[in-house]
């Protein structure tokens, strides 16, 4: 459940400061989502991985379908890559090594003392 | 902090870092990050919003912007420093990227935007003293009240959309290549019509000619490079109306006469040319006349033409502008049409220098010893240290050639001579075209035009047409600028031009019509020497043709003359070539293409084989012949096509025919016979590549290249045409503006297109919209009007640009 609250979190959260600031601010909230959330390490990667992966590919594809893939299919011709795939792979990585350094920064350290 | 901790948060931080620049792994690669952001990178440049309303700086008043259908801006302003404020506004709204690209290429600035590989062309464009060209023009513009608030005016409107950018609205090209634009100034307007004329007024072959001169002698000279080759009409015949004495000069035009080891820089391709008529109304429909014009440049995207409609009061003009400079340069008014074609004329001279020494601060003139000028040249390299280079100037011009540039065997220097570098205001007479009345505002425009020298085409709602050769024309003695001249010496200097009046010009002529297609400019009567690098031979000779024989014309009969495909070339030597073959020794491909040549209607049609083996045959044809020209130890001319084919119909038994690298002795029917074999080889090979049948657009396969030659930003077209072919469209090259005006009294009509499209933004729908049509040879409906309430009715988008 938690996974999913620190997901959605970072969802909002990074369309919200990215809609007006550059690009790597999103790295700040999956940070701050990761950190408060507590995820174990894997699991907060994840979350920030897929929150900002996923926001940045529905902001992506509602560009492109409006548009009817004009400069999607011509830059898709440039890079080696599906620009689709590369953009999660871009935003994901930045997003969950984020959201991973915010856990690792807040460990919960109860569990220790079950 | 743990060790994984500070691990993962290095890794975050070198990942930003890492996303957030360039690199350049043999290919450049975007800041990734920045790049594919979804909020502000590459893919907002597919959502083309146009605002309603803006509020700029530098406006006296608001600025009405309709966009029609095609996206054809039409700007109502109340003044004229609004309105060409605005047309910087809009023109930089959609080109910015190409106007700074192109006026960098000018300024030989390429290479701190792609890198090393356009190095040499940076220091060409150096040596040739383009910025020295461009800052002397600016200092004459300067000095024009008109033109300083013309230009300035302009700068302004595009330094207000550089201003409103940040990265999300930034073109794409800067985002892909990771730069941002510069403040635009009247400097690169200059430079820009400098670029202008290096395309098509730096047309030269004297290194080469004075190598011809010194290897084949006067006679072999004049029978392959003549300097008219009296081929069809003259753009101008009027040998009765050349009542003015000319300037005449007394002395010699010596010239050197060693060989030259020089490699020339790329030159034009020769296809780069144009078509223009005007027809009086005796032969139209109407009863009023019609102008046509049609320049022949390399075809690329971001198109070098950009439709306007310009309107304030006095001035209300639309057709096609250069982006990056005021006015429309190719277009019509209320009243009149104008249009340009090249104007065929040597403009250069190469002056071989004599230094005092390796020092090279003085040069030999007159006996005496006079001091140079250096100007170093800093080049920036995108990813390498800046290159530095010292450009010698003497009173000629720069010293282009010398042993660190294209001259390593060369013990000489040769300083380049070049009309486009004298002082010169050409877009005041743009300015006074746009708001021209009659023949006479035309002929005052025209007077403050020097250079490129263009055959500019006119008529007007008072049914007059016309045509005058314009440019600053050096009197030259016979022979003057065929051959590298002696610098040492000033009398071999251009010492007088030719009086404005005295240019080659007439109005009304009897046979109902004007035109030109850069063929040779008068007739033998018109007593100054001209001579140029080549004229064109075969279109003219069409276009006359079908003129002579038209009548009631209607623009819909101009559009399909512009849209000509008769191959007047082939059906002057093909038949000629056929009779040569034996046809007894064919295989059955040549058998085939014999019987395609054959049946060919010589009309380069999109589906025409004919068309195809004949330019494979061509192009195996020429080098066969003039092996012994491309092959030579020195740089030497290659003979016209006009010439060579002549030469093969009459002289079938000239040296130059042998092949030197077989033994035996080939005539003209040698060379013709083993060229088809050949050529019919390359037809098979290609069907073999290709899988197809050789139909002409396809062995054709013209492509409309992007500025940074991205494949996947430009466009193979299946088209007709040919170089030579009033539809002059060939690989590369072709009709990158297409424009028919009817005049009439009741309200001028015009039709226009053009291989690309009015934005220059690969993510618009309106990028390459216009190709298909103009490859259709159809046009689009210039909407022309007086007032803003006539555009409502086509209107797509509406902008308002308010005053802050």
């Amino acid at each position: 459940m938690k996974f999913l609250y620190q997901t959605v979190a970072t969802i909002i959260g990074c369309f919200a400061v990215q809609y007006f600031l550059p690009w790597w601010t999103m790295a700040i909230i999956a940070f701050a989502f990761g950190y408060l959330f507590q995820n174990k390490g894997v699991v907060s990667f994840t979350s920030g991985f897929i929150g900002v992966g996923l926001l940045w590919f529905l902001v992506a594809y509602q560009i492109d379908a409006a548009s009817h893939s004009i400069l999607t299919e011509k830059i898709n011709r440039i890079f080696p890559l599906n620009v689709f795939i590369l953009t999660v792979i871009v935003g994901g990585l930045v997003g969950g090594f984020a959201a991973l350094t915010g856990s690792l920064m807040n460990e919960k350290r109860v569990s220790k003392y079950y | 902090m743990k060790v994984k901790t500070l691990l993962s948060l290095v890794v975050t931080a070198a990942l930003i870092y890492a996303l957030n620049r360039s690199w350049n792994f043999g290919k450049p690669i975007p800041p990734l990050g920045k790049f594919l952001d979804p909020f502000h990178g590459f893919w907002k440049n597919a959502e083309n919003k146009v605002p309603p309303v803006v509020t700029l700086k530098g406006l006296r008043n608001e600025v009405s912007i309709i966009y029609d259908s095609t996206l054809i801006p039409h700007i109502y302003a109340a003044t004229e420093e609004d309105l060409f404020f605005a047309q910087g506004f809009v023109t930089a709204s959609h080109r910015l990227w190409q106007m700074e690209l192109q006026t960098h290429a000018a300024a030989g600035r390429v290479s701190e935007i792609l890198g090393p590989a356009t190095l040499d062309f940076d220091r060409g464009q150096r040596r040739l003293g383009m910025v020295y060209g461009a800052k002397n023009s600016l200092s004459e513009m300067e000095k024009d009240p008109v033109l300083k608030t013309v230009t300035e005016k302009y700068a302004e409107g595009i330094n207000a959309y550089i201003a409103s950018l940040d990265y999300e609205r930034l073109p794409f090209e800067y985002k892909l290549l990771d730069y941002t634009p510069e403040p635009w100034t009247p400097l690169k307007s200059a430079l820009l019509l400098k670029y202008m004329a290096k395309t098509l007024n730096l047309s030269e072959k004297d290194f080469e000619m004075t190598n011809a001169l010194k290897l084949f002698g006067r006679e072999t000279l004049e029978l392959l490079y003549p300097d008219n080759e009296h081929v069809g009409d003259p753009i101008v015949d009027n040998p009765t109306g050349w009542k003015f004495s000319p300037v005449s000069l007394d002395s010699d035009s010596a010239s050197a006469e060693a060989l030259v080891k020089i490699t020339p820089m790329e030159k034009s391709s020769p296809e780069i040319g144009s078509n223009n008529w005007a027809v009086a109304g005796s032969k139209t429909a109407t009863g009023s006349p019609i102008l046509c014009n049609d320049p022949h440049l390399e075809l690329n995207l971001p198109s070098i033409w950009y439709i306007v409609h310009l309107s304030a009061p006095g001035y209300n003009s639309m057709g096609a502008s250069l982006p990056g400079a005021p006015t429309v340069i190719s277009g019509f008014n209320d009243s009149i049409a104008w249009g340009e074609t090249n104007a065929q004329r040597d403009l250069v001279d190469w002056y071989k220098v004599q230094f005092e020494d390796n020092t090279k601060s003085k040069y030999l003139s007159d006996g005496n010893w006079r001091p140079t000028r250096k100007e170093i040249e800093k080049i920036d390299i995108k990813g390498k240290e800046s290159f530095y280079d010292t450009v010698v100037y003497t009173h000629h011009g720069p010293v282009t050639y010398d042993e660190s540039y294209h001259g390593k065997s060369e013990k000489n220097h040769f300083a380049f001579r070049w009309i486009a570098h004298d002082p010169s205001k050409e877009l005041l007479a743009f300015y006074l075209l746009n708001k021209g009345k009659n023949h006479s505002d035309y002929l005052k425009a025209l007077d403050n035009y020097s250079s490129p020298a263009q055959n500019f085409v006119f008529a007007s709602t008072n049914g007059d047409i016309a045509m005058r050769i314009q440019g600053k024309y050096p009197v030259r003695r016979k022979d003057e600028g065929r051959f590298v001249l002696d610098g040492s010496k000033t009398s071999t200097e251009w010492r007088a031009f030719i009086p404005n009046e005295q240019n080659v010009m007439y109005k009304n002529p009897a046979r109902g019509f004007v035109s030109s297609a850069n063929q040779y400019p008068a007739d033998d009567n018109y007593p100054y020497y001209i001579t140029a690098e080549h004229y064109e031979a075969y279109r003219n000779r069409r276009i006359n043709q079908r003129l002579s024989e038209m009548s009631k014309i209607t623009p819909q009969d101009m559009m399909h003359l512009q849209a000509d495909n008769y191959n007047l070339k082939a059906a002057e030597n093909l038949p000629t070539w056929i009779s040569m073959l034996d046809v007894s020794k064919l295989n059955t491909a040549e058998k085939k293409a014999y019987e395609k040549l054959k049946a060919w209607d010589f009309i380069n049609s999109v589906d025409a084989e004919g068309a195809s083996y004949f330019e494979a045959w061509t192009r195996v044809l020429v080098p066969m012949i003039w092996d012994e020209i491309d092959s030579a130890r020195v740089t030497l001319p290659r003979p016209t096509y006009y010439t060579t084919f002549k030469l093969v119909r009459e002289k079938p038994e000239l040296n130059f025919f042998d092949i030197t690298s077989t033994p035996e002795k080939e005539t003209a029917t040698d060379v013709v016979r083993k060229s088809f074999t050949a050529g019919v080889k390359m037809i098979e090979k290609w069907r073999e590549d290709t899988k197809k049948e050789p139909m002409w657009a396809d062995f054709k396969d013209s492509y409309i290249q992007h500025l940074a030659r991205l494949e996947p930003l430009s466009y193979h077209v299946r088209h007709g045409g040919n170089g030579n072919i009033i539809n002059a469209h060939s690989k590369r090259n072709g009709p990158s503006w297409r424009m028919v005006v009817s005049l009439e009294k009741s309200g001028v009509k015009a039709w226009g297109v053009y291989p690309g499209g009015q934005s220059g933004n690969p993510g618009s729908p309106f990028y390459h919209n216009m190709i298909d049509v103009w490859a259709a040879d159809h046009y689009f409906n210039l909407h022309f009007n007086t007032a803003k309430n006539q555009s409502l009715p086509f209107s797509m988008i509406s902008q308002t640009i308010k005053a802050k």
